[in-house]
């Protein structure tokens, strides 16, 4: 075929006749192949971090593509949108695979006989079968755990004792006190979960008329109240060393362990003792790591979910850049002998137990549509 | 017959063929992408096809809720950022155009340099200065024992920040009108007795003003859209319209109203481009006439 000379004469002949060939579907017999070294993972930060993938890349010869994600929701509409198509592994919270992803057909399960051992090595509270994990019919295993940590609020001890935290819970930012005190981290699906929290709701249940006008009064005050607002974990933990606030309204390891890492020890995200989920305040997430139902499959999925599982990736998905969390894989002393007392204090090991023992899983709004427009009003309409 | 000829004429024309892959690049690139967000905003709320039946119920939402907010804010701050950015660049543009000589270029250097800086890093910077205890409050305190705190997460930081980071779209423009001004009419208007502030305001200002119109509508269309000062510097004090558009599309996953606050905005900057280009003549600032 190549032996025919490209000249000025024929190029265009030449080039017609390629992209005949492609758009008749010759070409994609070649990216076929190619799907057996690659690999697309959409995922929350740290999965895209070349500490975790290089080793990857160097020890499978593979080409790994990696994109952070912003919400879940909108992750998952991704995925309805087409994009089953672009991703081979999905990094998610826990309830989207069992409640949307895998009814919905776009993950695909995962082998048990090959990942349910390593389920054996995790956190007593993650052993086998670990039901975010499976199917609603107990019988698929849908993913891999690994990142987890309560997140509720944040203080700067310095100003609010931890007691003092925990006690008062999310009621302390009702304080006429507290006003001007406070920062508003706008991960905005969670601040919705905690302003239910807050006006004694349980946010993972259909609310009642009475409810949802408890949550907006409470989304008014929090908002009327925030010194600022900002979606960055750095710039609300800065704020919070430097005395411009004293706590932040939403928060937890994830966004307090970077600066407990640095050295800024008051920075402590606090789980409530008590609250209006069966009793519980704190509300804790779980990540999932799924295989897409991708109709031209990469065949380094499944490796890829094996390969984080070992100790000394562990302890990089861990740790990170950006944020520092705690990971199932703790479980094993292998995982554990990874971690040096600085690590384990910057993610607050010593209450993990205590405050997972405080908090509710992670899981989904029913009303969320209707209360992100009520927030999104509080927001937009809030007095400085 | 004679438009067979003008037909015939344009085939063959080398500039419309050359004109044709830029067309179509501009046409899929550009007014696709806008005739999508003008469809999605006729979907129904919360959906993600355009094959739907068209509605005008997300225009009803964004007109009946509280929207005008954000566009109050961002309209406003715009303007005053506008005017700042004039009462600023105007001196500066005048040394760099008649004043400074060979000095210019250096001048030009130092304010092209930053913008190789993301924005975001070069706003982070302000944050380190404003911040309480920062820079800023930290030497104010050490020197003279008196408290600059408070400065950050208000209205005026957001204002700085666009007034700093869009200052080089209102300088060169104002550079390149006041260049314009023919040092000889200036003479002339002093020979006739023309005082110094007459010069100015009936000669300089009126010859500069493609200058300052170009600067103004860029700095306003970028300062209307803008959504990293108020979030960064701000603190959010105030809810800009391109923080609408961006939560909508992300955390509510409401294409279509995002939409219809794409196309009021797009519409609003394209009614205050048309105003204010009716004003002015480019062909007089590119030199044709």
């Amino acid at each position: 075929m190549f032996k025919n000379k490209i000249n000025r004469r024929n190029f265009m002949q030449q080039t017609g006749v390629w992209a005949a060939a492609a758009a008749a579907g010759t070409l994609p017999k070649f990216a076929r192949a190619a799907r057996d070294k690659e690999l697309n993972i959409y995922c929350w930060e740290g999965y895209n971090s070349d500490d975790v993938l290089d080793p990857f890349r160097r020890e499978f010869g593979a080409k790994v593509r990696a994109e952070g994600l912003t919400s879940d929701p909108d992750a998952v509409n991704r995925l309805r949108a087409g994009e089953t198509k672009v991703w081979d592994l999905v990094n998610l919270n826990n309830p989207w695979a069992r409640e949307m992803m895998y009814p919905e057909g776009l993950i695909k399960p995962i082998s048990r006989e090959r990942f349910e051992p390593m389920y054996k090595d995790m956190m007593p509270a993650f052993h086998p079968p670990y039901s975010w994990a499976m199917d609603k019919s107990g019988k698929d295993l849908l993913g891999m755990t690994q990142r987890f940590g309560p997140f509720n609020f944040v203080v700067n001890t310095n100003k609010i004792s931890r007691s003092m935290g925990e006690d008062q819970g999310f009621n302390i930012f009702l304080d006429p006190k507290m006003k001007g005190r406070y920062g508003v981290l706008t991960y905005d699906n969670w601040n919705i979960y905690h302003m239910c929290v807050t006006a004694g709701v349980d946010p993972f249940k259909k609310h009642s008329k009475a409810e949802i006008a408890s949550y907006a009064k409470v989304c008014k005050q929090i908002f009327n109240g925030a010194k600022l607002l900002t979606d960055d974990l750095v710039a609300m933990n800065l704020a919070m060393i430097n005395g411009e606030i004293d706590a932040s309204f939403t928060g937890g390891t994830y966004t307090a362990s970077p600066a407990r890492f640095d050295g800024a020890k008051q920075i402590r995200g606090i789980t409530p003792k008590k609250g209006p989920m069966n009793g519980k305040g704190g509300i804790v997430w779980i990540e999932l790591t799924s295989v897409v139902n991708n109709p031209d499959p990469s065949g380094l999925s499944e490796d890829f979910l094996a390969y984080v599982q070992r100790p000394d990736v562990s302890k990089k998905v861990a740790f990170a850049e950006g944020t520092y969390n705690p990971v199932t894989q703790m479980g094993s002393d292998k995982v554990m002998a990874t971690f040096n007392k600085e690590e384990l204090d910057a993610i607050q090991w010593d209450t993990l137990e205590e405050e997972m023992s405080n908090s509710t899983d992670y899981d989904i709004n029913p009303d969320y549509s209707e209360m992100y427009d009520i927030y999104s009003a509080a927001k937009r309409e809030r007095e400085g | 017959m004679a438009e067979g000829n003008t037909s015939s004429k344009w085939r063959f024309n080398p500039g419309a063929l050359a004109a044709i892959p830029a067309s179509v690049f501009l046409f899929i690139g550009f007014a696709g992408p806008l005739a999508m967000v003008v469809g999605y905003s006729f979907m129904p709320a919360k959906t993600f096809s355009l094959l739907q039946i068209p509605t005008l119920e997300n225009y009803v939402s964004v007109v009946t809720d509280s929207y005008y907010l954000s566009f109050f804010w961002s309209l406003l701050l715009a303007s005053i950022s506008v005017f700042l950015l004039f009462i600023i660049c105007y001196p500066m543009a005048y040394g760099m155009a008649k004043l400074f000589g060979k000095w210019a270029n250096l001048i030009t250097a130092l304010i092209v340099l930053p913008l190789l800086i993301s924005e975001n890093i070069r706003l982070f910077g302000w944050v380190l200065i404003l911040l309480k205890n920062g820079i800023l409050d930290g030497t104010l305190k050490y020197l003279f024992d008196i408290t600059a705190s408070g400065l950050l997460f208000t209205v005026p930081a957001i204002v700085l920040g666009i007034v700093y980071v869009y200052l080089p779209f209102m300088l060169f423009p104002l550079v390149i009108g006041i260049s314009m001004v023919p040092e000889s009419l200036k003479e002339a208007a002093s020979d006739l007795g023309a005082s110094r502030w007459q010069i100015f305001k009936e000669v300089e200002i009126p010859l500069s003003m493609p200058g300052i119109m170009i600067g103004g509508i860029l700095t306003f269309i970028l300062a209307l859209g803008s959504l990293a000062e108020s979030k960064i510097l701000g603190g959010q004090a105030v809810i800009m319209i391109a923080d609408d558009i961006e939560s909508s599309f992300t955390f509510a996953q409401n294409w279509p109203k995002g939409s219809v606050l794409s196309v009021m905005l797009i519409a609003l900057s394209g009614i205050i481009v048309f105003i204010l280009f009716r004003k002015i003549d480019l062909d007089q600032i590119i030199g044709r006439r």
